[in-house]
């Protein structure tokens, strides 16, 4: 457990109601405070602007159309005409994680994203999708995704487990990079939090203005990574279709 | 590391599945169709103006060829007609001149006729004054009495003389 004043204190979970079911606990925590907050702000806003359904959009009912075409854009350029049936879960998924690291820019919010079981659970989906995927379109012959065309064949005692771990820790490695975002992000501005209290006099200004910067940043890459997270699902889904 | 206490791992996961389940099948049934219905909608709309746009060019552009047809035509017919009319002046003034020119002929010999006539009475005037200041300058010398018969005989013998 962390300190009282540590940077990662912002990351514990505090239970809002105890709920216990069929001998789980599953509290109504902070953390499913931020997850109720994001699906609000995402159904609210989505529907909302679009009411009207107007053909000359209002400014807001732009911004929604703006996030449909940029998903819808990156699923065709990516996966193609077969990306289409996916459309609702990447949607979902971008928005989720986007509006997800917007909340816990808002100071004192807590990030949902920076909890590894939360990113690594969506990465997990992302990963048992694709995979019964590419076994539902390929069959057995998935397993050739492994096998690289073209090489010389005594490569292929190294390459195809290189491939089949690379494949296997897909998962990780996408639910690490949005976790590890977000972690550094949040801990490096509570650190120079930190400074801006315990530096003597006017000094406090500098760490200050850093965190400014530092909070433009953290915008930046909780699209970034929300963008990262969308379009490596493209891939993925991508090459359940398109073997070697 | 809050993140690694298992404590809470069950609680953050169900919620997870209960919030983003709802956001899918929300997103899924709600909010994208209706996006898709008004960017579809838009889609038809500009597809529709963008046909009418082209309908309307391809008539203007055929309204352009009549139009151009008829001034062509037109210059055709003026050419025509100018050229008639051009046609039937020169044929007018020639034959106005020709019978100008019968006129002035006619005029002309009219005139040489008249002339000659008048020449012959002014010689018969003059015969009869020759023949009188004869009488008269002969009475006036020797008492003789020519007869104008004499007379008409001596000048009709010296005609010749007069011209």
């Amino acid at each position: 457990m962390a300190a009282k004043d540590s940077p990662l204190k912002q990351f514990e979970i505090d239970p809002i109601s105890n709920i216990e079911l069929g001998g789980y606990d599953i509290s109504f925590t902070n953390s499913s405070f931020a997850m109720l907050i994001t699906v609000l702000v995402i159904t609210l806003f989505l529907t909302l602007t679009v009411n009207t359904r107007s053909i000359i959009p209002s400014r807001m009912q732009l911004i929604s159309e703006l996030m449909y075409n940029f998903i819808a854009q990156l699923l065709s350029d990516t996966v193609g005409d077969n990306g289409k049936r996916y459309f609702p879960f990447v949607f979902s998924l971008f928005m989720f994680v986007l509006i997800g690291n917007m909340v816990g820019m808002i100071p004192y919010q807590f990030t949902f994203t920076s909890h590894i079981i939360v990113t690594f659970a969506l990465a997990a989906v992302v990963f048992i999708g694709v995979t019964i995927l590419g076994f539902i379109n390929h069959g057995i012959k998935f397993f050739t995704f492994f096998y690289i065309p073209g090489v010389p064949f005594y490569m292929h005692p190294l390459l195809i487990p290189i491939e089949v771990i690379s494949y296997l820790s897909r998962p990780i490695s996408l639910s690490v990079r949005l976790f590890a975002n977000m972690l550094a992000g949040h801990t490096l501005l509570k650190v120079f939090a930190g400074f801006v209290v315990s530096m003597p006099f006017f000094t406090g200004v500098f760490p200050l203005a850093f965190i400014v910067a530092l909070t433009g940043l953290e915008i930046l890459i909780a699209f970034l990574q929300a963008y990262v997270f969308a379009i490596l699902t493209c891939l993925y889904i991508n090459d359940a279709y398109h073997l070697h | 590391m809050p993140q690694l206490n298992p404590e809470f791992f069950v609680s953050q996961l169900f919620w997870l599945a209960v919030f983003f389940i709802f956001l899918f099948v929300f997103l899924w049934r709600v909010s994208l169709p209706r996006i898709a219905t008004v960017l579809e909608k838009r889609q038809n709309k500009i597809d529709e103006n963008l046909s009418s746009a082209k309908e309307l060019q391809e008539q203007a552009m055929e309204i352009e060829k009549k139009i151009n047809d008829q001034i062509n035509k037109a210059k055709l017919e003026t050419d025509e007609k100018i050229k008639e009319t051009i046609n039937a002046l020169q044929e007018d003034v020639s034959s106005q001149l020709s019978s100008l020119d019968k006129d002035l002929e006619k005029k002309v010999s009219d005139a040489e006729k008249e002339i000659l006539k008048s020449k012959d009475d002014q010689m018969k005037n003059i015969n009869n004054e020759i023949i009188n200041i004869t009488k008269l300058t002969v009475g006036k010398i020797t008492d003789i009495e020519l007869s104008d018969n004499e007379l008409n005989k001596v000048i009709e013998t010296h005609k010749g003389n007069f011209n």
